[in-house]
């Protein structure tokens, strides 16, 4: 039987197969490549990558998972990394570099043991406890709950999210942007009462010109669109909105209707039944005291005349998405269709929103219609400046990191401290919690606890310090407030990096604060992305069907 | 048609047969080679990328073998023989192609000895049949009611999968869908059509759900602004479509005039708000819509009528979930408009949109006079995990399933296998010639599942085995390899219990599988 794997190559299929440690070693090869393309962008001094793709479009970003969606790896192990950042986005926000470089660390040394002649079942187990023993103590230890959470630990939350990025230069200015605007869209589920804070409902808008300092937060809703047609008027106060999903062009009719005409003059007649139907739709819509219409498709020139002529704001091509948040924060409701249960046609004034203001301004090159005033302000502009487009996705980018953050820190009430502290404190507590087991599981609970210590060692060296020295002495300072009765030096637990100075320093203190659902769940991500990886014994590729040459 | 003379071609050709056998075996076990690191609690998975760069993670024998596209025609047999296992039983698909595969390794002995391929065949199954006398000998008799008993199974054979962790919460619902939808008049009948699985990505395994009615995976049609709940819904099940009439043959309206253009206007609303109207007439409240290939299923003109009919929409309802839909919400499907009737229509308390993730599923609930479906909502962090769970689902399903129809259970962990050993051990000392030989030999070959079990947990299998196979004959029927513990216990005492109807079939069709391709002689290529 233990020919079993040098028999693999006698089974015949369309494609190659490779088992056993020779897969593991190529997984873990190419994980670990994938980590080390995004490992010099962690931490705020992190760097970042440019991105380059066959049309020459260029991304420059310092988040994780942007830079690995960009990739297109085609190695089926290290896609399930890229998921694996993906994953982390889409529940947190942030923290994608880490959660990466943490599963490839993990595997590093998962595959180590097994070389060791530990079976990998073993390791899974011990791999399981330590996951499930770090996420009880972030939650026991490490979380200080901020039960009515002051703006302060918001405002540092945000900052840490921040501080790796570009905008990190200007982190008080965009901390206070982000919070504001977060607060800004809170609302409460009418069912279930539960408070939430929408991340969407903030809208980005980006503009050419001025510097990153000039972005600022709008009240109201912003459109990056202009009015129609010039003779529009550029301002209605006390807009009545109408939001319309429909063609306010000229009637066609459906297909499979010819028009078939002996008469020249009869023609003539048709084409302007064509107009009329529009026109009488129009005057519906305006008859009911709509002087702001939204369409998110198109309007004619000979349509936009009416509109012209009633002193009425009509605007065009509107993205659905943003109507239907316009229709919720003005209280209007989208209208797909005029007719009515009597089968003619009306347009009821019900329908329509209001809100105390819609103007066009003026922003750089670009107009923008601004709405404001809504009934509810559940939605809220960033208008974001900077030098050119790169800058200004990235920004973008960096913004919704932050946002996501400062939500898991409004919605969790709990924040942990930043700079390796978390995952030195649990390096320190695993080791000692492996060392009371008596089976093979504590050697891979031994590695899961150094494999931690590659997020402050990565952190540091990107910040050109020594390494070694600092990680030792976070250690230290670790291992002192863990294994203190006195309880005398209590406060060494929240002891981080400060990656200015190349020191050692109280981060709660300092405001250097993360989301503590951010940890676990990374933690939780990267040890299931291992697991699912070392897993793994047998590599099946098939070759593309030969059917094609027969 | 060789002719006699030429003896020396014979002897060629009895060699050519002798090769045709041995490629045959060989191809065959290095299929079951393939998939022998898979079987058991500590398995590992197989990574399976096909050329479109789809990637599969899986555990289950059965999916393995069947993506792994083998050409050769006895390798191909045995890929048939796990896709049977999963039909019959469902689970064991592994196990079955181990099986196989230590038989074939057997057979080789065997007929490097000498003995001739049907005298091997014919005592293989007389052995196979004796086999399952013996396990249903150790059978121990389950009751229906006793969940207990029942949940032991689907755990065990959910361990294995990546999901195992997850047992606690799939076992229960894999056993109550299957009570559920239980006929206990005709228990025989059990369909596991009747067992609907939602899967939706996003959240984790644990978010996963059996719902006490029925999961659509769309979303309500609201382009119009219609209701996304409804309190005491009445529930009509479309089969036609609520747009603008078509004829079978091309067609087209002739407009000469141009009063007639508001006319064609005016009669399309009048025509879909005459059917709405029937629709409201008929107290219909939601209303699901069969998709259709032939027009729109549901007009624009018409979703705006029916969200001003405050009627909630669900559309493109598949043709074949139509029967499960109906047997659930004890409704009728309507295939024309003017059977619109009242009596036709489910009643259900609450139909609502619910949040899920990245997008929502549609719940009704509280339905009056439900038939007996189960629907269960799988929930995984990403499309790998949740194929896989769904799968495991699956193997947990037909586990309770073959518990349903023949209701014993036999212990777990290799435990069965080394009693048969001992049995057949002891049981060919009584036969003669041959015979005695083969079966010993078949009884060896079934060594390979506690073989495997203890090699896959990183066990000492030498060890495992000769401890196993001493207390088997000291007794102890029931001790096996608990894997858990990395020890030999009593198999029943610790939980692990599986159906007999997936060993004994698996014993079976991996018997009959050998002696097919034993039978085998020659290959010959048709163009």
């Amino acid at each position: 039987m233990s020919v079993a794997m040098a028999a693999g190559s006698r089974l015949q299929l369309h494609g190659e197969r490779q088992s056993g440690q020779d897969v593991r070693t190529q997984n873990v090869t190419a994980v670990s490549a994938v980590a080390n393309i995004v490992k010099s962008s962690l931490g705020p001094v992190g760097l970042d990558k440019m991105l380059v793709d066959d049309i020459g479009d260029v991304t420059v970003t310092n988040d994780g998972a942007t830079i690995l969606k960009l990739l297109e790896i085609e190695h089926p192990a290290a896609k399930i990394l890229v998921e694996l950042a993906e994953l982390q986005d889409a529940e947190v926000g942030d923290g994608t570099t880490s959660v990466v470089i943490l599963a490839a660390e993990f595997l590093k040394r998962a595959n180590e043991l097994v070389r060791n002649k530990l079976h990998p079942t073993n390791i899974i187990n011990g791999f399981r406890q330590a996951m499930r023993e770090s996420c009880k103590f972030i939650n026991r230890e490490l979380a200080i709950s901020t039960e009515n959470i002051d703006n302060e630990s918001l405002l540092n939350a945000a900052k840490t999210s921040m501080s790796s990025k570009i905008v990190g230069v200007e982190g008080d200015f965009f901390a206070q942007l982000v919070v504001d605007s977060i607060r800004a869209v809170k609302s409460v589920d009418e069912i279930t009462e539960r408070v939430r804070y929408p991340v969407k409902a903030v809208s980005v808008l980006k503009a050419h010109g001025k510097s990153a300092r000039e972005s600022r937060l709008l009240d109201g809703y912003a459109l990056n669109l202009s009015r129609a047609a010039q003779g529009m008027p550029r301002r209605v106060v006390n807009a009545k909105i109408a939001c319309l999903d429909m063609n306010l062009q000229k009637a066609r009719l459906m297909m499979g209707v010819q028009v078939l005409v002996t008469d020249p003059a009869e023609l003539e007649k048709i084409r302007a039944r064509e107009l009329d139907i529009t026109k009488e739709r129009i005057q519906k819509i305006l008859a009911s005291g709509a002087n702001v219409v939204l369409t998110t498709k198109g309007i004619d020139d000979m349509a936009l005349k009416y509109f012209v002529e009633a002193g009425v704001l009509a605007i065009r091509r509107v993205e659905k998405d943003d109507l239907k948040r316009i229709a919720r924060a003005t209280g209007a409701t989208i209208v797909v269709t005029l007719a009515d249960m009597e089968g003619n046609e009306t347009f009821d004034p019900a329908c329509l929103g209001t809100a105390a203001e819609v103007l066009e301004e003026r922003i750089s090159d670009d107009s923008i219609t601004m709405i404001r005033g809504c009934e509810s302000t559940k939605a809220v502009t960033l208008l974001l400046r900077g030098a050119n487009d790169y800058m200004l996705d990235e920004m973008d980018r960096s913004i919704h990191d932050s946002l996501c953050v400062v939500k898991r820190v409004l919605e969790s009430n709990s924040v942990v401290p930043g700079g390796g502290c978390v995952e030195t404190a649990l390096s320190v507590h695993l080791e000692s919690f492996a060392s009371n087991l008596g089976s093979k599981e504590q050697l891979a609970i031994r590695e899961f606890a150094n494999a931690l210590l590659v997020l402050p060692k990565t952190l540091a060296v990107n910040a050109a310090k020594d390494a070694t020295e600092l990680v030792a002495a976070l250690r230290s300072a670790h291992y002192q407030a863990q294994n203190d009765a006195t309880g005398e030096s209590k406060d060494l637990a929240h002891q981080g990096l400060d990656l200015i100075q190349g020191k050692i320093r109280d981060n709660f203190k300092a405001g250097v604060l993360e989301p503590s659902l951010s940890k676990t769940k990374m933690i939780q991500f990267a040890t299931e992305a291992a697991i699912t990886i070392l897993r793994i014994d047998d590599l099946i590729r098939l070759d593309p069907s030969p059917e094609a040459d027969q | 048609m060789a002719q006699p003379k030429q003896k020396h071609e014979m002897y060629k050709e009895s060699a050519r047969k002798k090769d045709v056998r041995t490629t045959n075996i060989e191809a065959a076990k290095v299929v079951a080679d393939a998939v022998r690191t898979s079987l058991g609690p500590k398995g590992m998975d197989k990574m399976v990328a096909s050329p479109d760069g789809q990637v599969i993670i899986t555990n289950d024998g059965a999916t393995i073998l069947q993506k792994m596209t083998v050409v050769q025609p006895a390798a191909k047999m045995l890929v048939e023989l796990s896709k049977s296992q999963d039909v019959v039983a469902g689970d064991g698909t592994t196990s079955v192609v181990v099986i196989c595969g230590a038989l074939l390794k057997k057979c080789q002995e065997l007929l490097a000895q000498g003995v001739h391929p049907t005298v091997i065949s014919d005592s293989f199954n007389k052995a196979a049949n004796k086999a399952c006398e013996i396990l249903e000998s150790i059978a121990i008799p389950v009751n229906l009611e006793d969940r207990e008993s029942l949940l032991r199974a689907a755990t065990t054979s959910l361990s294995s999968k990546v999901v195992s962790q997850y047992s606690s919460l799939l076992s229960p619902m894999a056993v109550d869908s299957v009570l559920k939808v239980m006929d206990p008049n005709r228990p025989g009948l059990l369909d596991l059509r009747d067992i609907r699985v939602v899967c939706k990505s996003g959240g984790t395994i644990d978010d996963s759900e059996m719902v006490d009615g029925i999961v659509f995976d769309q979303k309500t049609a609201k382009t119009a602004g219609g209701p996304t709940r409804m309190d005491n819904a009445k529930i009509g099940l479309i089969q036609f479509q609520i747009s603008p009439p078509k004829p079978d043959m091309e067609n087209n309206v002739i407009v000469s005039d141009y009063t007639q253009m508001d006319r064609v206007y005016k009669e399309e609303r009048n025509y879909i708000l005459n059917a709405v109207k029937k629709i409201k007439a008929s107290g219909c409240n939601v209303l699901l819509i069969q998709k259709s290939i032939l027009r729109d299923a549901v007009s624009e003109l018409a979703l705006h009528y029916l969200a001003k009919a405050k009627i909630l929409v669900i559309r493109d309802i598949e043709r074949d979930d139509i029967e499960f839909i109906s047997k659930t919400l004890n409704c009728l499907p309507i295939a024309h408009i003017d059977h619109m009737k009242p009596e036709k229509l489910g009643l259900a308390k609450i139909v609502e949109e619910v949040d899920c993730g990245k997008g929502s599923v549609v719940k009704i609930t509280g339905i009056e006079n439900s038939g007996r479906t189960a629907t269960v909502l799988l929930r995984g962090s990403n499309k790998l995990v949740l194929e896989e769970a769904d799968r495991s689902l699956h193997d947990a399903l037909c586990v309770i399933r073959c518990l349903v129809t023949k209701r014993f259970l036999i212990p777990g962990g290799a435990s069965p296998e080394m009693e048969i050993d001992l049995q057949l051990n002891d049981w060919s000392r009584t036969l003669q010639g041959m015979e005695s030989f083969c079966v010993r030999a078949f009884a060896q070959a079934l060594e390979v599942v506690p073989y495997t079990l203890a090699e896959n947990a990183g066990l000492n299998p030498i060890r495992i085995v000769t401890e196993l196979r001493s207390m088997h004959a000291a007794g102890q029927k029931y001790a096996g390899i608990n894997v858990k513990k990395n020890a030999i216990t009593d198999m029943v005492e610790a939980k692990v219990v599986q159906p007999l109807l997936v060993t004994t079939s698996a014993l079976t069709l991996a018997t009959e599988c050998v002696r097919m391709i034993l039978k085998i002689d020659d290959i010959v290529p048709v163009r």
